[in-house]
């Protein structure tokens, strides 16, 4: 019985997704759903690459996914990933599924596979990980995530024992994950140039879940990213194995010490959070027994996907354009904190983060917004906030709680007044920060922008 | 003017720490007392006006209730006296008979200043919004927990629910109130989300002319909120 409907679920599927893909319609999703409505342990019964590669954590998986994929594929391997659809169970199973033959096999070196967290207990059951990468876990969506013992908790049930396990050294809670699993390596950033000891009122970990002390932390970087201890036992970050020791912005390329070993790579992008990405992605592809040239060439050519970060230049006019996950209040401060930080005068913010599906017919939960670091934008580089759609107003307030001058802040319901308030005769530097599921719309404020830089340049 | 603001550094989950902001910026002039989990209450031996306590995860809340166990007289005599009180989220369930953690397996004692118990539940996550008077004012927020309050509360309730439950999916009566002691499921900001509630707590805890920071502001985003949670179309 469990063979037939195996089989049955293979070819509805596979089935659905040729009819969705005719259609022009997504089948990053429902051929997954459909398979596992027939067939439960669907993706238990395929026969998977010989290496299974998983990504999770809070933020940056796509990011890492992408990264894997495209240096594994640069390096000759054939790979199975779910990049262009969703990380959930249906989205994973779709993914493979498309990539099966109709006995179950997939014929490919690796699978690549983003997984979120809150799915867990759904996929580790059915797809055993090789190596397991977490880069972070840190307060997500209230609605979905909770808060981070939630999700410590699901991935500890869900992990499988016998996986290898890649952890960022600098986050307390990532480092200590599934301590059912033996086989662990670390990666992080060094200090040489702390930012400092002290660390942010909110964070996710306060107290040592071992002993209840106050956790001090040798240096903090953001949120509980930072080498942290427990003064009273032993409850610490790990030395991480794989380490960031040197960023070199002049020569743009940053070091990975392993050992008594360095290794210089191409620095693509300086924003902290994906300086660990990259880190994470090197110690994986490492350990997996790529060479040192082998991942100096793959990375060199590695790029952060456009629609996650892309810079375009007009004549002297710059418009960045960053994906801020909404409803993530520490991405959201992360993108914020880089955008602010970013070398320029008079630079202009366009932040468009409102939730699609959390405001057509309902009204979005903004207490995320209220949990993100609005002080950044208090920057005197910053000349104009400017809020684009429904929840403008509760933006607004927020700024202005977080101490930004009334008077540079612009709350506008439709992005066409946003973009309208943005005059290039005096700003040179457009920031545009964006949900991912506004792509549509940021297509178009990206278009109207450039044309308004053209038209300007050719004044 | 003296505030408390228990255990700010852990209860803080979902936006809550603007509530302690926006009363910072509506009242320059108060004097706000951070008591972490480490510290002695300031309320044990002396009178705050107000207390403030915000969403913790469930291993905080366990700790939360030991720390504040040796109080409970001293809180419930606080409570009668008036001091006003504002737990949000899962802050509240501190202050009943008991509390059920059914994924863990476990049951802890609470304060038992309430009569009612609370079931918490990590398979089974409620996502909500709540539309209701408080005092008379109008008052919007938002859900999203674990667990819910079991018992009879109509003898002391927060709000009733215009749209959507309150308490528990069988009751549209939300929170657990007693004299000025606010303890509502809602999350998060309520304050500067309902700038005309800020100033009714304000009220009660003694300030003669409440001024809601940025109220301009706040009043805008409130009143859209408002109509939109009025408005049929919204789920809810």
């Amino acid at each position: 019985m469990g063979k037939i409907s195996f089989y049955l679920a293979m070819l509805a599927g596979k089935t659905a997704s040729a009819l969705l893909k005719l259609l022009g319609r997504n089948a990053s999703y429902l051929p997954g759903k459909v398979a596992l409505t027939i067939c439960k342990d669907f993706m238990g019964r395929l026969t998977l690459p010989k290496t299974v590669i998983c990504v999770t954590g809070t933020n940056g998986k796509t990011t890492v996914s992408n990264l894997l994929t495209g240096m594994l594929r640069k390096c000759g391997y054939t790979v199975t990933n779910n990049s262009l659809g969703s990380n959930v169970q249906a989205g994973v199973c779709t993914a493979l599924l498309d990539d099966a033959t109709f006995g179950g096999t997939i014929r490919k070196d690796v699978a690549v596979l983003e997984i979120d967290e809150r799915s867990s207990l759904l996929i580790y059951p059915y797809i055993h990980p090789t190596y397991l990468i977490c880069n972070n876990i840190m307060r997500d969506s209230i609605k979905r995530n909770a808060h981070t013992d939630f999700i410590t908790f699901l991935l500890n049930k869900a992990i499988p024992a016998d996986t290898r396990l890649i952890l960022n050294a600098d986050d307390i809670i990532c480092a200590h994950l599934a301590p059912q699993c033996q086989d662990r390596t670390y990666f992080g950033i060094s200090a040489d140039a702390p930012e400092s000891d002290a660390l942010p009122f909110l964070r996710d970990i306060v107290y040592c879940p071992k002993c209840g002390a106050l956790l001090k932390a040798h240096y903090a970087r953001y949120n509980h990213i930072g080498r942290l201890y427990c003064p009273d036992c032993s409850y610490q970050t790990p030395e991480p194995d794989f380490v960031v020791s040197r960023i070199d912005e002049e020569a743009n390329t940053f070091t990975v010490t392993c050992g008594e070993k360095a290794y210089d790579f191409a620095l693509i992008n300086r924003n902290i959070t994906n300086l660990y990405n990259f880190c994470g992605a090197i110690t994986v592809l490492s350990l997996f027994g790529l060479s040192y040239e082998q991942l100096r060439d793959a990375f060199a050519g590695a790029k952060i996907v456009r629609s996650r970060f892309d810079e375009i230049t007009v004549g002297d006019h710059k418009l960045t354009v960053i994906l801020a996950k909404g409803q993530n209040p520490i991405a959201c401060s992360s993108v914020i904190r880089y955008a602010a930080g970013c070398p320029g005068e008079g630079k202009n913010l366009l932040i468009s983060l409102d939730d699609i599906g959390d405001n057509h017919n309902n009204s979005e939960n903004v207490s995320w917004v209220f949990d993100t670091d609005y002080t950044p934008l208090a920057d005197d580089s910053i000349a104009k906030v400017i809020f684009i759609g429904k929840r403008c107003h509760d933006y607004y307030l927020r700024a202005l709680m977080a101490g930004v001058p009334e008077d540079r802040l612009y709350a506008l319901e439709t992005w066409q007044q946003g973009v309208d308030e943005i005059d290039l005769s005096v700003c040179k530097n457009v920031y545009l920060l964006y949900d991912p599921y506004r792509g549509a719309e940021e297509r178009q404020i990206q278009n109207c922008l450039v044309s308004r830089m053209k038209g300007d340049a050719e004044k | 003017m003296k505030i408390e603001v228990l255990f700010s550094e852990v209860c803080n989950l979902s936006g809550d720490f603007q509530n302690v902001e926006y009363l910072r910026q509506s009242l320059p002039e108060a004097d706000f007392i951070f008591t972490s989990l480490m510290d002695i209450p300031y309320f044990a031996e002396n009178r705050p006006d107000m207390v403030l306590m915000g969403t913790m995860t469930e291993a905080v809340q366990r700790r939360v209730i030991e720390i504040l166990q040796p109080y409970r007289d001293r809180l419930e005599k606080l409570i009668d006296d008036g001091v006003v009180f504002l737990m949000t989220g899962n802050a509240c369930e501190v202050f009943v008979r008991h509390i059920d953690y059914v994924t863990e397996k476990l049951s802890v004692d609470g304060l038992g200043l309430f009569d009612l118990t609370a079931k918490t539940d990590l398979f089974h996550r409620y996502n909500g919004k709540f539309l209701g008077d408080i005092d008379g004012i109008p008052v919007v927020g938002f859900r999203s927990q674990f667990s819910f309050l079991y018992g009879d509360n109509s003898g002391g309730f927060v709000g009733k629910n215009r749209r959507s439950i309150g308490i528990n999916p069988q009751t549209d009566l939300e929170g657990i109130r007693r004299k000025n002691f606010f303890g509502t499921n809602l999350q998060g900001p309520i304050l500067p989300l309902n700038p005309l509630f800020c100033e009714h707590l304000m009220a009660l805890a003694g300030v003669r002319e409440p001024h809601a920071a940025h109220r301009e502001a706040a009043m805008t985003a409130y009143e859209q909120r408002l109509r939109e949670f009025r408005d049929p179309k919204v789920k809810f």
